[in-house]
C-alpha cells in the first residue's frame, strides 16, 4: 500500500514539475529543488535578479499544489502588525479592521511570499521567523495556525542601501536558499523576449493544471516519504563527515582561492540544517525511484541546504556566494563515500 | 793431412754454435719435485699461425722458500733461439714479470710473447720454446734448473700453391673449416631482443607488481587485494571500497556517478570504461547504500570486480587509449 502511495504522489510531484516548468522556461533545477522543498515541508531563500521569475514560478507551484498564496512586499517602513492586518476607514466613516497578508488565507495557506525579506526591519523578520517556526501566530486574542504554509522569501544580494541583512539564525531557519538566474540558452532567452504568451503572467499561470497536488495531505506524506526511505550506516559516516567538514575543512585539506581557511569559517552547518539537509535528500531519493538516500541525493541538495547557514569571518562576508559555492563543492570533492 | 783433418773438426765446432747459456743450464741439476709449481695458459688454438703471428702464454710459477728465482735467468728479449743447432724462426718479443711474495713462497707471473719469423710453402710444425730458469737455494747456495717446457702448434704457410680440394685435406695441422655464420648470429641477436621486449610488453601488461614505470598505480595495488578477495558479504565491502579508494586517488578528488566527467577531461582513457564504471557505482550503490536495489554485474561480483579493476589497470598504464585521441593523431 505504501509502496503504491509513494509511487502515486511521485508522479503527481513529476506532472507538478512539468507543469510548472511549461510556464518557466529553462530552470529546471531550482523547480526540482522546490518540489523537493514541498515535499520536505521546508522553507526557501530565493536568490535572484529582478524579474528573473520567481513570482511566476512561486505562483505556478501554488496553482499546482492549491491552497492560498499570499506575498508581501519587503520595505523599511514595513511593520510586524502589516503581516497581520491593516486598518482603513470604511464607507460608514468608521475605522474598520481587516486580516493582514498572513491571515487572509487562514489554515488554507499554502505558499506565503516575502519579497525582498532584507529590506523589511529586523522587527518584521523576527515575527516571520516565529511564524516559519511554529506555524502559529496570536492575533485578535486567538492563537491562528497555518499549518501548510510554506515561506518563500526573496532577498535582493545586489543593492546594500537601506537593507538589513538576515543574521545568521534566522537564515538557519530556511531550509533552502536556491538561485534563481538568467537561463544561458539563447533560444530560452529569445523566446522570453518575444514569445507573447510570457507577456501576460497571470494568463500563463491560469494554463498551470490546477491542484495537481493536494496541499492539506502533504504533511501527512512528507512523514511517509521520511519514514519510507532509508539511510545506512555508511552514508551516516558520509553526512557526518561532511558536516566536519563545514565546521573544520582544513581537518579534510579543503581550500579555497584566496582566503586563509583558518580564518574563514566561524560556525559550519548546524544540526537543525543537517537534519533539514538530510530530509531533503530523503525527498530527491524518493523521486528519483530509490528506497535509500546514496551520496548523489546529498549532493542534489547540498549547497542549497548547506551554504545560506554557514558563518563566514566578516572579511569574508562581501564574497560569501563564491566562497560558500567553491568551498563546498570542493568538500563534496574532498570527502569520500564510502 | 792430419793437419787438414784437426782444421776441419775445428770449423765443425765453431760453425754448430751452441749457445753459452744452454750449455751453462746444461750443467746445473734439476730442482726437486715439489719446489715449483706451475701453471700455463697456452694460446687458444694450435694451427693457423703464419709469419709476423705473435703468440702469448701466461706462466705462473710458485717457487717454495728457501728457493729464490734468479731474476736474471728469464729469457732475453730478441735473443734467437735454435734447435739442433738451426734458427726455429720464433722469438722472444715481449716479457711481463710480476713477483707476488708470501710468507712460505714467491708467486712470478710471466708473460711471454713469441713472434713467428718462420713460413713455408706447407704447413709445418712450430713451438714456443722450452725455457730453462735459474733457481738458487739461499740457504745451501746451491743452484738449480727448472724447465718450463715448449708448446707445439703448427705455422700455415701464407699461401698455397697449385688448386687444393679442401675436402680432401684432412691435415691435422688446419683447424676446422668454418662457415659464415655472422649473418645468422645477427639475425639471432635481432630475435631474441624482439623476444626479450615482447617478453617485457607481456608482463608489463600481466605483471602484479610495481617494478616499472607506472605500475605502482594504485589499481596495480587493488588488483592483488580484490584477487586475494575472499567472497563474503565484508570480503565484497572490503573489494568495493578497495577500489572507491582508487578511484579517488586516480581522479584527485571523491569520485560519484555525478561527477564522472570530471575524470574523463582528466584522464580520457578511462571513457572507454565508461559503461563498466557505471556499473560499478551500480554494485557499490547496492552493496553500501541501498540493499534493495538491483546491480547489473552478475552473481560473482568479486570476479566481476578484479575483471573492472584490471581494465582500470590498464587504463592506468596506457594501455587503453583514447580512441579519440589516437584518431586525431
Amino acid at each position: 500500500m505504501s509502496d503504491r502511495l509513494l509511487a502515486d504522489w511521485r508522479q503527481h510531484a513529476l506532472t507538478l514539475e512539468t507543469e510548472v516548468n511549461k510556464v518557466v522556461v529553462g530552470q529546471h533545477n531550482p523547480v526540482r529543488l522546490i518540489t523537493i522543498a514541498i515535499f520536505a515541508r521546508g522553507h526557501v531563500l530565493l536568490e535572484g535578479d529582478v524579474g528573473v521569475g520567481k513570482t511566476t514560478l512561486l505562483r505556478a507551484f501554488t496553482r499546482g499544489i492549491g491552497g492560498g498564496y499570499q506575498r508581501i512586499e519587503g520595505t523599511i517602513d514595513l511593520m510586524p502588525n502589516d503581516l497581520v492586518y491593516h486598518t482603513y476607514l470604511g464607507e460608514d466613516g468608521k475605522p474598520h479592521v481587516s486580516a493582514g497578508p498572513l491571515l487572509m488565507s487562514g489554515e488554507n495557506l499554502s505558499v506565503f511570499f516575502f519579497n525582498e525579506i532584507n529590506r523589511a526591519r529586523p522587527q518584521v523578520h523576527s515575527l516571520l521567523l516565529r511564524v516559519m517556526a511554529e506555524r502559529t501566530l496570536s492575533a485578535f486574542n486567538k492563537e491562528h495556525t497555518f499549518p501548510h504554509m510554506i515561506v518563500f522569501a526573496d532577498r535582493n544580494q545586489v543593492e546594500k542601501e537601506e537593507t538589513f541583512e538576515i543574521p545568521s539564525a534566522a537564515r538557519d531557519r530556511f531550509m533552502m536558499e536556491i538561485p534563481i538566474v538568467v537561463p544561458n540558452d539563447d533560444d530560452i532567452m529569445s523566446g522570453l523576449m518575444f514569445d507573447t504568451r510570457f507577456h501576460n503572467v497571470d494568463a500563463l499561470i491560469d494554463t498551470v493544471k490546477p491542484d495537481v497536488l493536494k496541499f492539506d495531505e502533504l504533511n501527512a506524506f512528507s512523514g511517509v516519504i521520511q519514514k519510507s526511505v532509508e539511510a545506512s550506516k555508511t552514508l551516516e559516516k558520509y553526512a557526518l563527515n561532511l558536516w566536519k567538514a563545514t565546521r573544520k575543512p582544513t581537518d579534510f585539506g579543503v581550500k579555497v582561492t584566496n582566503v586563509d581557511m583558518n580564518r574563514l569559517v566561524l560556525a559550519g552547518a548546524s544540526p537543525r540544517g543537517m537534519s533539514m539537509m538530510l530530509r531533503a535528500a530523503r525527498v530527491n531519493a524518493w523521486l528519483n525511484e530509490r528506497t535509500a538516500i546514496t551520496p548523489e541525493d546529498i549532493h542534489a541538495v547540498f549547497h542549497e541546504t548547506v551554504a545560506h547557514r554557514l558563518v563566514f569571518s566578516p572579511v569574508y562576508e562581501m564574497r560569501r556566494t563564491e566562497i560558500a559555492r567553491e568551498m563546498l563543492s570542493n568538500i563534496i570533492n574532498a570527502v569520500a563515500a564510502p | 793431412m792430419t793437419q787438414l783433418i784437426k782444421l776441419y773438426l775445428l770449423a765443425i765446432v765453431l760453425s754448430v754454435s751452441i749457445p753459452a747459456h744452454a750449455l751453462e743450464y746444461e750443467t746445473l741439476p734439476d730442482i726437486k719435485e715439489g719446489v715449483v709449481s706451475i701453471q700455463l695458459q697456452e694460446p687458444e688454438r694450435t694451427v693457423g699461425y703464419t709469419v709476423g703471428d705473435i703468440l702469448t702464454r701466461h706462466i705462473t710459477l710458485n717457487i717454495k722458500k728457501p728457493y729464490l728465482l734468479i731474476d736474471e735467468s728469464l729469457p732475453i728479449i730478441g735473443y734467437e733461439r735454435r734447435y739442433k743447432g738451426q734458427l726455429i724462426g720464433i722469438d722472444l718479443s715481449n716479457i711481463k714479470h710480476i713477483k707476488k711474495e708470501s710468507d712460505n713462497s714467491v708467486e712470478h707471473d710471466l708473460t711471454l710473447s713469441y713472434q713467428v719469423f718462420t713460413n713455408n710453402v706447407v704447413a709445418k710444425n712450430g713451438a714456443l720454446p722450452a725455457e730453462y730458469l735459474r733457481i738458487i737455494n739461499t740457504k745451501t747456495k746451491e743452484i738449480v734448473r727448472y724447465r718450463i717446457p715448449s708448446w707445439d702448434f703448427a705455422i700455415s704457410p701464407l699461401s698455397i700453391f697449385g688448386a687444393v680440394k679442401v675436402e680432401s685435406d684432412m691435415t691435422g695441422y688446419r683447424g676446422p673449416l668454418l662457415l659464415d655464420n655472422s649473418d645468422e648470429k645477427q639475425r639471432l641477436k635481432i630475435l631474441l631482443s624482439i623476444l626479450g621486449l615482447s617478453l617485457l610488453g607481456l608482463l608489463y601488461m600481466l605483471g602484479k607488481h610495481t617494478w616499472l614505470p607506472k605500475m605502482g598505480g594504485p589499481f596495480a595495488k587493488t588488483y592483488r587485494l580484490i584477487r586475494k578477495s575472499p567472497n563474503t558479504p565484508q570480503g565484497l565491502q572490503d573489494a568495493v571500497s578497495s577500489m572507491h579508494t582508487s578511484l579517488n586517488k586516480t581522479a584527485g578528488f571523491s569520485l560519484f556517478n555525478g561527477n564522472l566527467n570530471q575524470l574523463f577531461e582528466q584522464k580520457p582513457a578511462f571513457k572507454q570504461i565508461e559503461s563498466e564504471i557505471n556499473q560499478f557505482f551500480g554494485l557499490s550503490r547496492q552493496v553500501f547504500f541501498e540493499p534493495n536495489a538491483k546491480h547489473t554485474v552478475g552473481d560473482t561480483p568479486i570476479q566481476w570486480l578484479a575483471q573492472f579493476c584490471r581494465r582500470c589497470r590498464d587504463c592506468e598504464r596506457g594501455l587503453i587509449t583514447d580512441k579519440q585521441k589516437v584518431n586525431k593523431a
